[in-house]
């Protein structure tokens, strides 16, 4: 199915949580400042409604996510008060993907875990939550996984300083 | 003198029956009894381990020879490759693709490549496209045959691992002559691939081929069909469909279980819709042909034969191939339009995604790599409790890991 | 043997103590089993028969620290790796060696600038022998760096006091 077909689908169903769509757009040539935008749609969600509508991308017939392929989180910039939470699926029976955002706000960041719906999420949210300080709320393992235990501050976070010494390790 | 031409091994093993040993049930299960009964013990299965294909750390919990939990511990290679790839430019992250599945760089560079050219939109020439898929391939043979060798060798057999190094080594040689490097080639680049063959390449990797479909029957002969080899891997580690999904497998860990998904034929990206029209290659599926669907000698079953499709694929490539650009023309300092792309590839162990934020500018905004051995290594805290000690090295290696990839 | 094979009467042997040492420990360094990334791979096409360490009398990779006398770094380590090198440095029985193999391991490599958790050099954490350059080294890198281990190795002196020279 296209974009298009995944959308209006979900929107059948009343997938919870969906918010708009976002897809690539040329620039307007009337605008200057306006340069357009590459790449991949996705659909924008409702972070606490995000376990309901991955549920239902899942459990609908027609769409059939049955993978959680990636899960990740990304700081647009320091300035920026928001995190943007990704989620990629893809159907192995239908063959199509979909891309899911949510927006959190940086102050606090906390979103549902979606390992109830996918257990693929269970490493991608311990890996999002050590580099940039997202809770998981419910995730059943919420320790680092690639970093430390000990490890201060959040590597991937824009405004991330990078460490001078550990353990009697110089980092110069 | 024996009159029936049943299996001699089986026979006995239906006839003796020790105490405190497995047996597997009628219903296809497999049953471990006790006869001493022993405190837990918690062992650590590396990061300094011969098994482990790297720096993993498994902490097993055991209750005599039975597992009862294990939990993977990764980070012994995190290399923050994310990060840098928001703090350098666009071609300087090339070579950091290289090195986060070593065994397979080709097919990371490709998975990278692919990703910022959807965001630029520019067109590849086509025998950029024919170099990039012949380049991939090869790498994809050469990563399964290092698949191949250490399985063989962490299951106690050190032969095949001398047998994968030679043909591995002429395979280094071609991309050596293509590239200049044998491990972190950087030859596939944004827009097409780094310059055009040398003389005389595309008959060598042709005489390659012809020599190498040759020497896969020994492969088979001498471990795939080995005896000890299937009963050390045959209904071990079984994967069922439901979990392989619930966990985000790819590649040959899910085919192995039988589910008949290849992204480079369900999701066709460059050549490979061509290439399924023109019917060069099939898709292996596991079949449970030892055993139970989904257990380790499938997995490897599928990685062995995925070799000769890709001799395939090469094949049809080296005979469609034309003269042509090679690269597009793109500025030295690249600027990618402001948006964000994910491009999955079928990469040796699954699906390589690579996701790629830009805000217009010289440097990424984000880099997200989506390596398949961090998602395949999570299934082995679900398969390896209920199974034995014995068992823990060949279930950790079918899963082929690259923990470059897992930690990146 | 071939040409001296059943030639001489009963015969005697003078050499240094030293020399002798110093050769049987050059000629039979056994390295330990310890891949960290990359340069693991090129260190496995040295053990396999192309390349073949064993022609140096390196050969017999042990599993086990307390087994080996050659520690080859082949990759980039750490902070999270590094406790483990330095114990498994520890673990290691006397005399012991160190080859650090490719950029990451002699100097962080390009992980240096914005590799948070990259050790910058593993000679941070353990000393070393022989530098190896290279992203990764060939094989025929990590053997010449053997044999310069073991050029060292040959201009040790075990049994005679240091020489102090001012």
């Amino acid at each position: 199915m296209e974009f298009e077909g995944i959308i209006q689908r979900l929107r059948e169903i009343g997938a919870p949580g969906l918010v708009s769509t976002d897809e690539p757009r040329a620039a307007d040539p009337e605008d200057k400042k306006d340069k357009g935008r590459a790449g991949d749609a996705f659909v924008l969600v409702e972070p606490s409604a995000i376990v309901g509508f991955l549920a239902a991308c899942r459990d609908d017939a027609e769409l059939a996510f049955d993978l959680l392929v990636d899960l990740s989180a990304t700081d647009p910039d320091a300035a920026d008060e928001q995190f943007w939470i990704d989620y990629q699926l893809l159907s192995t029976t239908r063959r199509h993907r979909l891309a899911i955002k949510a927006l959190v706000a940086k102050e606090g960041a906390e979103i549902p875990t979606a390992t109830a719906v996918y257990r693929a999420a269970g490493w991608h949210e311990r890996e999002c939550a050590e580099m940039f300080g997202i809770t998981f709320v419910g995730h059943p393992d919420p320790r680092n996984i690639l970093l430390p235990d000990d490890w201060v501050g959040h590597p991937l976070r824009k405004d991330y300083e990078f460490p001078t010494e550990y353990h009697g390790i110089s980092c110069e | 003198m024996i009159e029936s031409n049943q299996d001699p091994a089986a026979a006995m093993s239906e006839r003796i029956t020790f105490p405190g040993a497995s047996r597997t049930l009628p219903t296809g299960e497999r049953e471990f009894m006790m006869d001493v009964r022993t405190a837990d013990l918690e062992i650590n299965m590396g990061p300094q381990h011969p098994a482990t294909h790297g720096v993993m750390r498994i902490l097993i919990r055991t209750d005599g020879e039975l597992i009862t939990g294990a939990q993977p511990h990764l980070g012994y290679l995190h290399r923050c490759a994310e990060k840098i790839g928001e703090n350098v430019e666009w071609l300087q992250y090339l070579p950091y693709t290289d090195r986060y599945d070593y065994l397979a760089a080709m097919n990371n560079n490709l998975g990278y490549s692919m990703a910022v050219e959807a965001l630029l939109g520019e067109e590849i020439p086509r025998r950029a496209q024919m170099l990039r898929t012949i380049c991939a391939e090869l790498n994809r043979i050469g990563s399964h045959l290092i698949a191949f060798g250490t399985y063989g060798l962490d299951l106690g057999a050190f032969t095949p691992f001398l047998y994968a190094f030679r043909e591995r080594e002429w395979m280094m040689a071609l991309f050596e002559k293509i590239c200049g490097a044998r491990l972190t080639y950087s030859y596939l680049r944004i827009g097409g691939v780094f310059n055009d063959t040398p003389p005389g390449w595309l008959q060598e990797v042709e005489h390659f081929c012809d020599v190498f479909e040759e020497k896969h029957k020994e492969y088979v002969d001498l471990l795939m069909m080995n005896h000890i080899f299937v009963k050390r891997t045959a209904d071990i580690g079984v994967i069922p469909v439901e979990m392989a999904l619930d966990f985000g497998l790819t590649g040959p860990m899910i085919r192995g279980s039988g589910i008949d998904f290849d992204l480079r034929r369900d999701t066709p990206y460059m050549l490979y819709g061509e290439l399924i029209d023109a019917g060069a290659f099939d898709v292996v599926l596991g079949s449970g042909a030892k055993g139970t669907l989904g257990d380790c000698w499938d997995r490897f079953y599928v990685r062995v034969m995925e070799m000769i499709e890709s001799i395939k694929i090469i094949r049809w490539c080296l005979g469609s191939i034309e003269p042509g650009p090679v690269i597009a023309a793109l500025p030295k300092v690249l600027k990618v339009p402001a948006g964000e792309a994910y491009v999955g590839i079928e990469n040796p162990r699954g699906e390589l995604g690579h996701f790629v934020v830009s805000d217009g500018g010289k440097v990424a905004r984000r880099v997200r790599v989506r390596g398949p051995s961090f998602c395949n290594l999570a299934v082995l805290e679900a398969i390896m409790p209920g199974t034995l000690l014995a068992d823990a090295v060949a279930i950790v290696g079918s899963t082929d890991v690259v923990i470059g990839e897992t930690d990146r | 043997m071939g040409l001296i094979e059943h030639q001489f009467e009963e015969n005697l042997l003078t050499t240094k103590v030293d020399w002798l040492l110093n050769w049987a420990r050059l000629s039979s360094i056994w390295p330990m089993t310890f891949g960290l990334a990359c340069c693991a791979i090129e260190m496995m096409a040295v053990g396999a028969a192309h390349h073949d360490i064993d022609r140096f009398g390196a050969g017999a990779f042990r599993a086990s620290p307390r087994q080996a006398d050659l520690m080859i770094v082949a990759g980039t380590v750490n902070f999270k790796m590094g406790e483990r090198v330095k114990r498994l440095y520890d673990q290691m029985p006397s005399p012991k060696y160190v080859i650090a193999m490719g950029a990451c391991a002699t100097g962080g490599g390009p992980y240096y600038k914005y590799g948070y958790t990259v050790v910058k050099g593993v000679d941070r954490i353990i000393p070393v022998d022989v530098y190896i350059a290279g992203c990764p080294p060939r094989p025929e890198a990590l053997l010449e760096g053997l044999m310069k281990l073991q050029s060292k190795i040959r201009n040790t002196s075990v049994i005679r006091k240091p020489v102090l020279t001012a």
